[in-house]
């Protein structure tokens, strides 16, 4: 299980308050929680913090839970055919020769993507169901041959 | 321990068709030998109404054979929304190809898209291993 | 960064851009890869031990005693080919003239005819770029890509945007599914699923060529004509068509004229090609290397100079008849990809096995060489389903030798 402590040694550690709370620990807290999501914190996005912007995507999207979206991914059930990660509107828009045209993704704002045989979420706030001009997208669900990807 | 054991399980006849299966030819690569190959081949998927009709019940074991072999694998009845009576789903394997006939016309390609199999219930008999 | 591309060959999709991640020299990671190609690419969990009659034995000396069975043996069969690279091909075809020995691979009873029809010109074909840049109706016959080649829809055919395919699936494209069972894909397709008997196939060739024909289609199970000739209009509307036939259609087909006579038909009213949904990631390559050679693409026996063809030197009849009395087996598992009651015979001959993983083959082979998985452990060139070829590169170093170079060894010591 992860804790707030081990988000904590992730972030920037420098109480920068850009992501709006007052130090990098109650940032994890409120990560934890999913009050926030991990794009949250500008500074990570620096090319220095890669590694750890990557390992905190990976703790904080994990598969089988919703999303702050709502989405859910049944890890369990996907094959990693990826017709979801060609399909989705922003994945098309963020990276239209690259997902949207059946490859490898080469843009890091993807919100779909397939590693180790199975699709992988980050970026989840651009989801087009999500925010103020959201919208009914069902482009991951009626893609996905498994029934894979659900929303709550 | 009734009567039953000393009766002949009744037979029904049904045709087999096959099918790939992901999550089986993933099994397949990382080991052909392994378990949860064999637990995602041996598995015979039956029509819902076909296994109230046959008393089968889920989660028990068949036999299934003709004149070119003889297996026993695991019951369930299947998702599919319609019906699909007399017909059964096998994926690809060692099992379902332990029923394909050996007759070819001399074409040199076996009919393994028309498997005709009598099935019953399989009582305590294990199920078929190939990996002894 | 340049980032790194690899290939997979997990299936014959022979996807291009695999990214991966070493730990320890192995690979731990691979990205955009299906989870079948995945799965392909990562070492397998009880590699192959070389061994003679079961016992442990040194590769030298597997080579030897391999060497000495095909050279004593009056009529040996080698087999298999669909895993292997081209050139290791191309050497086991050398091995089969210096032996004399029947040649056959998988493609024997899979989709050896349509590749035939291909390669000899009578039905048309296209790449899978092309697909991609131009097609917009998309057909899926007795195929079930979700399963078998799970990028298929998103690589190339329905979901990407191509060239002349800018607006998307919804707009640009329909996906047609013609299959005997719901499968994964028919789902996709949704209300673009016919549903047809087993063994209905060729009724519904016939009557889809009907119906273009200007004639009413009739079928013998509950497809109407007015269903058959929507089908048929989706189909003669279509500015670039492609049928990717899988194994339920080649297999419930006793000849393939009426596919075809269908292509035919539709390539006077419309813009048709065709694609086999083949399976091994070098199938093709194997029919393609053959038929350079010989003229033709599996079942061949060679004698001195001279190449016999036919059914009867398909490995399934040459087992059947046991007309065989050693076979040299290259990655395939023939005992659990064949009928059972032909399979047995191989237990009554002696075998060699080349492979990465154990099989039932191997483990009830006399000889067994472990090879370097190709695509993952080995490098080398394949054909990709529709006919291109693909070089890909090793993304690991290993010290097991590949099947190529197993074979020249093998072929040293003849
Ligand atoms: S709902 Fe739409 S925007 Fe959101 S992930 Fe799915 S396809 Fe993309
Ligand atoms: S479409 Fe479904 S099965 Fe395919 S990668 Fe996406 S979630 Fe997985
Ligand atoms: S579709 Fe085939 S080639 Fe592509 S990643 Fe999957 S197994 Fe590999």
């Amino acid at each position: 299980m992860t804790n707030a402590l081990e988000i904590y040694q992730l972030l920037p550690k420098t109480n920068c308050k850009q992501c709006g709370k007052a130090t990098c620990m109650a940032f994890a807290a409120a990560l934890l929680s999913r009050e926030v999501v991990v794009d949250d914190c500008p500074p990570l996005k620096e090319d220095k913090f890669k590694e750890n912007y990557e390992k905190l995507s990976e703790i904080i999207t994990p598969a089988g839970e919703a999303s702050e979206s709502g989405m859910i991914v049944h890890t369990e059930k996907c094959i990693g055919c990826g017709n979801c990660v060609v399909a989705c509107p922003v994945n098309v828009a963020e990276d239209p020769y690259g997902a949207g045209s059946g490859k490898a993704p080469t843009s890091d704002n993807v919100i779909l993507r397939v590693e180790d045989g199975v699709v992988r979420l980050s970026n989840v706030s651009q989801c087009r169901r999500f925010g103020k001009n959201k919208i009914l997208c069902n482009g991951c669900i009626v893609t996905c041959p498994t029934k894979a990807i659900e929303f709550v | 321990m009734g009567f039953g054991q000393f009766l002949k399980a009744p037979e029904y006849d049904i045709k087999i068709i096959t099918y790939r299966d992901v999550f089986q030819s993933t099994a397949l690569e990382s080991s052909g030998c392994g378990d949860e190959y064999a637990e995602r081949s041996a598995v015979i998927l039956l029509d819902k109404g076909d296994m109230k009709k046959m008393v089968l019940k889920d989660g028990r074991k068949a036999v299934l054979k003709n004149n070119f072999g003889r297996i026993v694998v695991h019951l369930r009845p299947s998702s599919y929304e319609e019906g699909h009576e007399g017909i059964g789903y096998m994926t690809n394997s060692p099992w379902s190809n332990a029923l394909v006939s050996s007759e070819t016309g001399g074409s040199g390609v076996p009919k393994f898209k028309m498997i005709k199999v009598s099935i019953s219930d399989a009582k305590d008999e294990k199920v078929t291993s190939f990996d002894e | 960064m340049e980032k790194e591309y690899y290939v997979c060959t997990g299936c014959g999709l022979l996807c291009d851009d695999i990214e991966i991640e070493l730990d320890g020299g192995k690979v731990s990671k691979v990205n955009n890869a299906c989870l079948k190609g995945v799965a392909r690419l990562k070492e397998c969990n009880r590699p192959a031990e070389c061994s003679i009659d079961g016992a442990p034995a040194s590769l030298d000396d597997a080579i030897i005693e391999a060497a000495r069975i095909l050279k004593e043996a009056d009529s040996p069969v080698i087999f298999g080919m669909g895993n292997s690279t081209s050139q290791a091909q191309k050497n086991a075809i050398e091995v089969a003239k210096r032996t004399g020995a029947y040649f056959d691979d998988t493609s024997s009873f899979c989709q050896g005819p349509v590749v035939e029809a291909i390669l000899e010109g009578s039905i048309r074909t296209c790449t899978l770029d092309e697909v991609k840049d131009k097609a917009d109706v998309i057909v899926y016959w007795g195929a079930d890509p979700s399963n078998s080649h799970p990028r298929h829809l998103s690589k190339y055919t329905y979901f990407p945007r191509g060239k002349e395919r800018q607006r998307g699936w919804e707009e640009d494209r329909t996906a047609i599914c013609i299959d005997v069972r719901k499968s994964d894909t028919a789902t996709i397709c949704g209300d673009k699923f016919y549903q047809i008997p087993p063994q209905a196939d060729e009724e519904l060739l016939n009557a889809l060529t009907n119906g273009l024909s200007g004639k009413v289609p009739k079928v013998s199970f509950g497809m109407g004509p007015k269903k058959i000739l929507e089908l048929a209009n989706m189909l003669k509307k279509a500015e670039f068509g492609v049928i990717c036939v899988g194994l339920g259609l080649v297999y419930s087909l006793e000849e393939i004229e009426p596919l075809v006579r269908l292509m035919d038909k539709l390539n006077e009213v419309s813009n048709f090609h065709l694609i086999p949904m083949v399976g091994q990631y070098n199938m093709r390559g194997s029919n393609h290397n053959l038929h350079e050679e010989t003229g033709y693409i599996n079942r061949v026996k060679f004698t001195g100079n001279d190449v016999e063809h036919g059914a009867h030197c398909s490995v399934v009849e040459l087992l059947r008849t046991r007309t065989v009395d050693a076979a040299l087996i290259i990655g395939s598992d023939p005992m659990s990809s064949l009928p059972g009651s032909i399979a047995k015979e191989l237990l009554d001959i002696p075998v060699i096995t080349i492979d990465p993983c154990n099989t039932l083959t191997s483990r009830k082979a006399k000889v067994s060489i472990p090879a370097a998985t190709a695509g993952s452990e080995c490098g080398g060139t394949a054909v990709r389903m529709d006919g291109v070829e693909v070089e890909f590169k090793a993304m690991t170093e290993t010290d097991r030798m590949c099947d190529a170079e197993i074979l020249e060894r093998i072929m040293g010591e003849l």
